[in-house]
């Protein structure tokens, strides 16, 4: 029977990566920092969170957990979190975390992922004694997993958190739900837009057509102008949707793969020349500022 | 404070050439640094204005790391100095932190590792939260902002459902975030500075780690062959034409 080991401290994510698990192995062990009981896994083992303590700071502990337990498979998120506890348990461990977009087959274990910034993807069997892997959401597919009910059982576990980083305050972002990846219309808009207050244009073509609103990196992460979920591409949201208008975004690779599923792409950009109209079904050469506001007025 | 960021040169995505068997060229693909590494130069040349001593660009790579052109572009983006390890960029997050541990190290003294959000080519966001194990210093990922207090560093570290505030004692290693800061342009002056700036190849460890995996292939993923239909005119008559293509969705 082959054995999955994951690592949780939030419940709601601990159930999307049992899932992911599940397709991997029959039986499904949870270490939860602070978090409970799995009522998805077979095990959960809890560890209890001293407040001001990160999660992460239970990284040795944990992983010589797992050494003791004999765990050869190992999942994490493809989070801010899962991805410093991965990595920080794999070096413990004596080896590298592996990431994980997509499963190709479970034993031996053979895993794909972008690299540079989505022009490739790289398809590789994880080789060594223990496999730590960091999952990125929805890999593999849940659609291919059975329903998931584990006999959840609990044991207590005992673990002392290495000392050095001090929590001091934790603010909740003001979430805003976001769900790109089910719009079947999304705009999407980029550095083409001089100023946050011009957004507004891209906003009414959005509302005409039903859209969602997305973004590229730079809108996100650059000057902030949308929640970081907004922005599509290789380190980004995936989405699939039936049309994707791509306003002022110049179509570089990393933000290309984030609509290669896309059953229309259409375009709007200045610069005739721009990478993107080599993407698009259908491309407009024009200024945003003019086209927008008369494309409200045409639809 | 000695501060060390470390970059990677990686091949442009642009220069890469796809086969139609969907196998890649990187033959004619220039090598240039990261540009999410230069947030970690930045930062970390902010906090060495502010505090006061030397900033250390660390890089592990094969032969792009000789050319010059390299070498002055990133000196020149407000390094003190370069040191360079002779190893293989396509390593693992285990090989690569390995042997930039080793150099951190023999640079010696060493307070703070910058790393940058992730590497241009692989984009793992992993080597800084190895490295920080194998030095057995506090690690953090994530980091959107930060400020040196005596012996600690305060940060903000961004989650994707908040903001956590953590001191992290010296030394430390961080990884920022890729919007922490806008690093700067170089100026002629930077450029013409960064010659004279010294350089220093450091032997790689003995004995690198096993690999953790096997390549199996490296190809681009299939692509779907769009319209590629383009109109120009007026704002009028283009929105016209795309209503209508709009509408008959
Ligand atoms: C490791 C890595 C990962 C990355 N991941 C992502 C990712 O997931 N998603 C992502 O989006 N990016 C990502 N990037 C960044 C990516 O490389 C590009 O920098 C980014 O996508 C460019 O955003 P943009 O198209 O909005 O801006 P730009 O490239 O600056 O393009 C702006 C475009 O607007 C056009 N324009 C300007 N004014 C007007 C106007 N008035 N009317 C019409 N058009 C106008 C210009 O012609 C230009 O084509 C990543 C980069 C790296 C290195
Ligand atoms: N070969 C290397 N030399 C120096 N720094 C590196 C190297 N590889 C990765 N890094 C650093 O580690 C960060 C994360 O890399 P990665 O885990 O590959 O995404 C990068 O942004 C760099 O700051």
């Amino acid at each position: 029977m082959t054995e999955a080991w994951i690592l949780v401290y939030d419940q709601e994510a601990g159930t999307a990566l049992t899932r992911s698990a599940r397709a991997l192995a029959d039986r499904v062990v949870a270490v939860s920092l602070g978090a409970g009981a799995l009522a998805t896994a077979d095990l959960t083992l809890t560890v209890d969170v001293a407040p001001g303590t990160l999660v992460e700071a239970y990284a040795r502990p944990v992983a010589a957990l797992l050494a003791e337990r004999g765990a050869t498979l190992v999942l994490a998120g493809a989070d801010v979190r899962g991805r410093l506890l991965a990595g920080q348990v794999a070096a413990h461990l004596g080896v590298s975390p592996v990431d994980v977009a997509g499963v190709v087959q479970a034993s031996p274990l053979v895993v794909t992922h972008p690299a540079y910034g989505g022009v490739a993807v790289v398809t590789e069997e994880v080789t060594a004694p223990v496999a730590v892997l960091v999952v990125a959401a929805g890999a593999p597919g849940p659609a291919a997993t059975p329903p998931v009910s584990g006999s959840s059982a609990v044991e207590a576990s005992a673990l002392e958190p290495e000392p050095g980083l001090v929590l001091v305050e934790t603010r909740a972002k003001s979430g805003e739900q976001v769900n790109l990846a089910s719009a079947t219309r999304v705009v999407g808009v980029g550095r083409g837009f001089g100023a946050e207050a011009d957004l507004d244009l891209a906003r009414a073509v959005a509302a005409k057509l039903g859209a969602e609103l997305a973004c590229s990196r730079p809108i996100a992460e650059g000057v902030g102008w949308m929640p970081a979920e907004r922005y599509v591409g290789v380190s980004g949201a995936t989405i699939a949707p039936d049309l994707y208008l791509a306003v002022g975004i110049s179509g570089q690779v990393q933000h290309l793969v984030g609509v290669r599923g896309a059953k229309v792409v259409v375009a709007i950009n200045k610069d005739k020349n721009a990478p993107i109209f080599a993407h698009a079904d259908l491309g407009v050469v024009g200024d945003l500022y003019e086209v927008l506001p008369a494309l409200v007025a045409a639809l | 404070m000695r501060i060390v960021a470390c970059i990677k040169a990686a091949p442009e995505d642009q220069d890469i050439h796809v086969a139609p068997d969907r196998t890649l060229d990187l033959s004619r693909a220039a090598w240039k640094v990261g540009a999410y590494d230069l947030n970690a130069v930045e930062a970390g040349r902010r906090l060495v204005d502010e505090v006061g001593g030397e900033l250390v660009g660390l890089s592990m790579g094969g032969e792009a790391l000789a050319a010059t052109k390299l070498r002055k572009d990133v000196l020149s983006r407000g390094l003190d100095r370069l040191v360079v390890v002779a190893g293989d960029p396509a390593g693992d997050a285990l090989q690569t932190a390995t042997a930039l541990a080793a150099a951190v190290n023999e640079i010696g003294d060493v307070d703070l590792v910058l790393l940058g959000a992730g590497s241009a080519d692989r984009y793992a966001q992993q080597v800084g939260t190895v490295l920080g194990a194998l030095l057995g210093r506090p690690t953090l990922n994530a980091v959107d902002h930060l400020e040196v207090q005596r012996d600690h560093v305060r940060v903000e570290r961004l989650l994707e459902d908040g903001v956590q505030v953590v001191d992290v004692p010296l030394p430390a290693v961080l990884a920022v975030t890729s919007g922490i800061n806008t690093p700067r342009i170089a100026g002629m002056k930077d450029i013409l500075a960064a010659g004279k700036k010294p350089v220093l190849e450091v032997t790689p460890p003995v004995g690198a780690p096993a690999a953790t995996t096997r390549t199996v292939s490296v190809l681009a993923p299939e692509q779907k062959d769009r319209g590629r239909v383009l109109v120009e005119g007026t704002a009028t008559e283009v929105a016209q034409q795309l209503a209508q293509f709009l509408k008959a969705l």
